[in-house]
């Protein structure tokens, strides 16, 4: 009896949270506070890149809120991130946006760390037509799903590979040979297809063309096949972790070559840190670099008021991760301002017009959403620093053999 | 086939070996699928890795410091915890593992932060036979097989080790002989977290590391114990290199897309053909 009583119990309430779910779907008055949901990886593997963009949206959001929010019309209206963390699982980012719009009622999303993380988000951000701003995605295969809802602050990977293809060519017309070792994964993937096709275009060839797979713990055998054919430029792609063990591997096997590229192993300083001299001499490509200098009238400034703030923050150099992440909120800022609305359909509008400049560059999204091409910056390791190949403006350095 | 591949599978199998073997005598004796295991060997690396930065000791000297540091943590859960629990069945084990390597992963990622970190001991590499290979690993893997020679000797010589087999051969029976069950289950997990820690702090040597590593060393455990045979160290040896071999030539012969898989192909294959592994007796699993 006592069963069958809580059997009807358990069913009454799930009755009413159907009804209760159905009512939140209603829709509601204007609220008077922009709230902004963020998936982040807070722990997990991806755990210190979601804190990355967790430190650039509070750097942001405080100096919005300090002004007293974002200008909607003739008010202003104060900013709330709501942040879960989905724990680097690909399939918690998806549900956590869901949660963000359905039961958060988020007017924007920020999309979590890297092209796959990013896809899976913008997927359920477009079925529920909330503008979601991509900071950390830059293959694309992310953007040529018909999404109408996705904007990224990265430009494309192909203009970080022509860029480099030229730059080589041009300081040492010797190399002719390239191999190439790309991780098996959306955007190291992308980064290797790029080079192999831009590769013959600049009179490259290549020698050397494999994947490896995720959960590779040895690349021995890679390395001694990349060993035999000899290659004047070695091109590798991966994360932080893949890359400082196969840089320790080729020096293991004592491989070497004219130039040697890791996609985007300098651009972070857990790299250069964790591999001490054997980082000398590795270079890769970059979206943005402290260096660079542009004026803006966002809540930044410029390029240094942004890297002076950061420093004076965190106490370290910030990475393309956190000025693109800052960048995207930049952005979804000034088409908030120019829509004068916070309506979804207003301010998407208003995101496929926007055309600034930022502390971090010049943000003018495609039909695709992603950011147009630009110079983007090659940086090298010389001597333990960082330093800035291309372009010829904010050169710090020529391009040094390995 | 070359010798450079050969030997490079080779060193990669010792190593193997080393991780797998404590994972591979719980699940023997314990019938406890160890999901901390993977948890325990980074848990070893980082102390490896502290204990370099504190005090400058070689991960080879620290070692046994650590590998008994391990034993005590792995003594203290199996007694507290785990024993309460283990005769069900095998899944409820397998869940409270997985819930304490949770605790134990993310407790990790809080303390140590994700970031890699490496232990910059470059060793240098010498020339064998045409091959080439690093010092740190060869040494790693010297002292991996050492240690699993050493586990062997214990099991087989010692007091202690003959209670491990018989009670990994009949529970009641050794039981009935006067052996301690419970005080044998929490050594012999102690023992498996010792192994795991040792193996921690020889990976910290040769490998980058992460918390985000801990599945990944786990996955390659339960390959290993498949291949080889549960339970005993001789099947976790030889499970350990030839994963190592099998791993190395299929990323020579095949491309490196394919190395991985072809470890988990030679895996599935021996569950259906001989699921006891290369060296294991029916009946112990």
């Amino acid at each position: 009896m006592q069963l069958r009583l809580r059997k009807h119990w358990s069913r009454l309430a799930c009755a009413a949270a159907v009804v209760g779910a159905m009512g939140a779907g209603a829709p509601q008055a204007l609220a008077d506070v922009i709230k902004i949901g963020a998936p982040l990886a807070l722990t997990g593997g991806l755990a210190d890149e979601g804190k990355k963009q967790k430190i650039a949206y509070d750097m942001w959001l405080e100096r919005v809120n300090a002004a007293g929010g974002i200008k909607v019309g003739d008010t202003m209206m104060p900013v709330e991130l709501v942040v879960y963390d989905y724990q680097t699982d690909g399939k918690r980012a998806g549900q956590l946006t869901e949660k963000l719009i359905t039961s958060d009622k988020v007017n924007f999303i920020t999309a979590p760390f890297g092209s796959g993380h990013t896809k899976i988000a913008a997927g359920v951000a477009e079925r529920y037509g909330v503008p979601i701003m991509a900071s950390v995605a830059s293959s694309e295969s992310v953007y040529d799903q018909g999404f109408q809802n996705l904007f990224g602050t990265l430009a494309p990977n192909t203009g970080l590979t022509d860029n480099m293809l030229k730059l080589f060519k041009a300081k040492m017309p010797d190399t002719k040979t390239v191999a190439v070792l790309g991780r098996e994964d959306v955007f190291p993937n992308a980064m290797a297809k790029a080079l192999v096709e831009g590769a013959p275009n600049f009179g490259y060839s290549v020698v050397y063309d494999q994947r490896y797979s995720v959960g590779t713990l040895d690349h021995s055998a890679t390395l001694s096949a990349i060993k035999a054919a000899n290659a004047d430029w070695i091109y590798v792609t991966g994360y932080t972790q893949d890359l400082i063990l196969l840089r320790k591997q080729m020096a293991d096997l004592g491989l070497t070559a004219k130039i040697v590229t890791m996609i985007t192993g300098p651009a972070y300083k857990e790299f250069v840190d964790a591999l001490g001299p054997l980082a000398d001499g590795v270079n890769s490509a970059s979206w943005w670099h402290h260096a660079t200098t542009y004026q803006s009238s966002d809540v930044f400034g410029s390029t240094k008021a942004f890297y002076d703030a950061f420093v004076a923050r965190e106490g370290s150099d910030p990475d393309y991760v956190h000025a693109s992440s800052a960048a995207a909120l930049v952005a979804l800022q000034a088409a908030i301002e120019n829509a004068g609305s916070i309506d979804p359909d207003k301010v998407r509008a208003a995101l496929r017009d926007v055309s600034i400049t930022t502390f971090y560059g010049p943000i003018d999204f495609g039909a695709n959403g992603m950011n147009g091409g630009r110079d983007l910056p090659i940086i090298q390791v010389q001597d333990g620093t960082v330093v800035v190949l291309f372009p010829e403006a904010i050169k710090q350095a020529e391009l040094k053999a390995f | 086939m070359d010798v450079q591949t050969l030997l490079n599978g080779l060193v990669l199998g010792g190593l193997y070996a080393c991780i797998a073997v404590g994972f591979s005598l719980v699940w023997g004796v314990l019938n406890i699928i160890n999901m901390l295991h993977g948890s325990f060997i980074i848990l070893g690396a980082y102390l490896a890795f502290f204990a370099h930065a504190a005090f400058g000791a070689h991960p080879f000297l620290s070692l046994p410091f650590i590998a008994a540091a391990l034993f005590g943590l792995g003594y203290v859960i199996q007694r507290g915890v785990i024993n309460r629990v283990v005769s069900s069945p095998v899944l409820i084990t397998l869940v409270l593992t997985f819930g304490l390597d949770m605790i134990l992963y993310n407790a990790m990622v809080l303390g140590f932060s994700a970031t890699p970190r490496r232990l910059a001991l470059d060793m240098g590499r010498i020339d064998i036979l045409g091959a080439t290979l690093p010092l740190d690993r060869i040494a790693a893997m010297a002292l991996a097989v050492a240690l699993t020679a050493m586990l062997f000797q214990v099991l087989r010589g010692s007091r202690i080790g003959r209670a491990i087999v018989a009670v990994r051969m009949d529970r009641d029976a050794a039981a009935l002989m006067g052996v301690r069950v419970p005080q044998i289950y929490a050594i012999t997990f102690g023992i498996g977290a010792c192994m795991a820690g040792a193996a921690g702090s020889l990976m910290s040597v040769v490998f980058p590391f992460s918390p985000a590593m801990t599945g990944l060393f786990l996955g390659k455990a339960f390959i290993v114990c498949v291949i080889g045979g549960l339970g005993s160290v001789p099947g976790a040896l030889v499970g350990g290199l030839a994963l190592g071999l099998i791993e190395s030539m299929a990323g020579a012969l095949i491309g490196p897309q394919e190395a991985v898989l072809a470890g988990f192909v030679v895996m599935l294959a021996l569950l259906i053909f001989k699921p006891t592994g290369l060296l294991g007796k029916a009946g112990y699993e």
